[in-house]
């Protein structure tokens, strides 16, 4: 299977400061991947680095085999939507069709004035006059009309209100339903993204958490409730990912690499969501207790 | 990316001839006035008499009287020309500060520079047309101006290599204006803002220029020393439009006695209460006029060097712009 997405223990660093690190990850072609993260989890910083806008401090990113970084090269495989969907607000949509048509060598334009006439999106009004999700959707438009192989988009439905969400979803699912297109998406609510996508990739502070398909995921996840446990091993489990713990009794959610048959253990089911939180609560309070000066 | 830089800056160039057409409207009826008048006083051939060294005296006298008349008329325009001075700082602020920092401050990079053109030839074609247009710009106003300050030069005393009219005229001005637009768009990269790149751009440039224009102009080529006595008839043996350096009168001794003066006295001349000349200034027997100056004819050479100076400049900010823009993300 083709890798149309592979991390190699990257890193982006801004100061001192690590915006991500020792990232891996190989998204295979023809996935529909979420980047889930809470802000400032690296999230950008890694589509940044996928679509060659930074150079990677450590490691390497591909892009179906290809360095991005300073390789124009890459640019027609990928189609990119930035963070708050960055247009030229004093054009209108046609001309930033026309645009694309300029810019890129192989530019579906038939394509952008499809999309964007059954949407009803007015082609002589300058962009900065449209609705968020109007321009969400000559964003997205200006990316398919690429034809690109891989496609990433950034936050793309952060500023829009729920209906807006739903619709510009269904339009990309729509859109990308019938190509052998490639997409990662970022959010940082699981909630917008869950119906959509069927690969998962959590970030939590510059770290990738968790990565893989989503139904491997549900399936490799139980929870299970028992007595009060003190870390020692059950057969079937493979880590223990949270504990939480009454005087008696404790919850644990884990990874399991078999059938937990212990008698002693009850065991569920968990859905996505539970899984993605178990890995966010690990390691989400990054406090720096020493620079308020408070004990921590 | 051709119709993309005119589609993006097209409202900007229309608003900057527009402003362009307006100063012209202004300065072409007063500069042809002020060279009818200049013609009228005879002020024309007086520029080629005076600088024969046999002139007469009466001549001179006549001369001097229409230079005087002149400048009288037409002097405080010399204000004027140095409100010119701004032109191409603005050039700089309002095309080369915003040209990166608009797109970063918007977030339009992200959108321009994913597009299949890289980012470095999106810069080289940006910085390209940007800088050709401001050439062209450049050259009708060193021009225009050349033409404009024509008379007010002849009759100042300094001539073109003076301090503010030889920055205005011939080719130093593309030079600047190249300077200041590459100012402005390498400012953009670093302050990635348009308010503090246009005000760092600002500072720089005045900075630079006066640095370039107070240091390093006087010393392009080595300047040339003139002494003559104090006692003589007629004005002392300059040519006009020279750049005068420094002055004053030196003793027998090679001591500077009075710093920043001239003076002449009649052949045998004795001063009001008899002494002899130049005595209530302290000065002995054998005492000489000194100058330092640049000669009039060094007028292109220097606007040469100059203009070379600023295009290096120019380049070199333009390359480091081009750097740092691969870093921008």
């Amino acid at each position: 299977m083709d890798i149309a997405l592979e991390a190699d223990q990257l890193g982006k660093r801004y100061g001192r400061t690590w915006a991500l690190r020792d990232c891996s990850l190989r998204l295979p072609a023809g996935r529909i991947a979420a980047l889930v993260g809470p802000n400032g989890a690296g999230k950008s910083t890694l589509l940044h680095l996928a679509v060659g806008l930074l150079r990677p401090d450590a490691g390497a990113v591909r892009i179906f085999g290809e360095a991005p970084y300073d390789n124009p090269a890459v640019l027609p495989e990928i189609g990119f939507v930035a963070q708050d969907t960055p247009l030229y607000r004093d054009f209108t949509a046609a001309e930033l069709v026309q645009l694309g048509g300029r810019l890129n060598k192989r530019w579906d334009a038939a394509l952008a004035r499809n999309r964007l006439a059954q949407l009803g999106i007015p082609p002589k009004l300058p962009v900065g006059k449209l609705s968020g999700g109007q321009r969400a959707q000559v964003a997205l438009a200006l990316a398919l009309a690429k034809r690109p192989r891989v496609l990433l988009l950034d936050e793309p439905v952060a500023s829009l209100d729920p209906l807006a969400r739903r619709e510009f979803l269904q339009s990309l699912m729509g859109s990308v339903a019938e190509s052998e297109t490639t997409v990662l998406l970022s959010s940082h609510l699981l909630a917008d993204l869950e119906r959509v996508c069927d690969y998962l990739i959590v970030l939590n502070a510059a770290q990738v958490q968790l990565a893989g398909a989503v139904d491997d995921l549900v399936a490799s996840h139980r929870q299970l409730v028992g007595p009060r446990h003190d870390g020692g091993p059950i057969g079937g489990v493979n880590g223990v990912v949270r504990a939480s713990h009454t005087d008696r009794q404790s919850t644990l959610l884990v990874r399991t690499d078999g059938p937990v048959t212990d008698p002693a253990w009850t065991v569920r089911d968990v859905g996505l969501e539970d899984v993605v939180l178990a890995y966010l609560a690990d390691g989400a309070t990054q406090t720096r207790h020493s620079e308020w000066g408070v004990p921590a | 990316m051709i119709w993309l830089t005119w589609r993006q800056h097209r409202k900007q160039a229309f608003f900057t001839l527009l402003g362009f057409a307006a100063l012209a409207a202004l300065m072409v009826p007063i500069g042809l006035s002020m060279r009818h008048t200049f013609a009228d006083l005879g002020l024309a051939e007086c520029v080629g008499q005076l600088s024969d060294p046999d002139v007469t005296a009466a001549t001179r006298d006549s001369c001097e009287a229409g230079f005087r008349r002149f400048t009288n008329q037409y002097g405080s325009l010399n204000l004027v020309a140095v409100l010119l001075l701004t032109l191409p700082v603005l050039v700089g602020l309002f095309w080369g500060a915003p040209l990166v920092a608009r797109e970063v401050e918007h977030g339009t990079h992200r959108f321009i520079w994913t597009q299949g053109v890289g980012r470095t030839r999106w810069a080289l074609v940006k910085f390209g047309l940007v800088g050709a247009a401001v050439v062209a710009l450049a050259v009708c106003y060193g021009l225009g101006m050349s033409w404009w300050v024509d008379p007010l030069t002849h009759a100042a005393r300094e001539g073109r290599l003076g301090l503010i009219v030889f920055d205005l005229q011939g080719v130093v001005p593309i030079g600047y204006t190249l300077f200041a637009v590459a100012l402005g768009i390498f400012t953009g990269t670093v302050w990635k803002q348009m308010l503090p790149a246009m005000g760092i751009t600002l500072a720089g440039f005045i900075g630079v220029r006066a640095v370039v224009a107070i240091l390093a102009r006087p010393h392009y080529q080595p300047a040339r020393t003139l002494t003559f006595p104090i006692e003589g008839t007629g004005e002392p043996l300059t040519e006009r439009g020279d750049w005068i350096l420094s002055q004053g009168i030196r003793d027998a001794d090679g001591t500077m006695v009075a710093a920043d003066t001239q003076i002449m006295c009649p052949p045998g001349g004795k001063g009001p209460d008899g002494r002899a000349c130049g005595a209530e200034l302290g000065l002995g027997p054998g005492a000489y006029n000194w100058q330092l100056y640049q000669p009039a004819g060094r007028f292109w050479l220097f606007q040469g060097i100059e203009t070379g100076i600023f295009v290096a400049l120019a380049a070199l900010l333009l390359y480091l712009a081009v750097r740092r823009i691969r870093r921008i993300a």
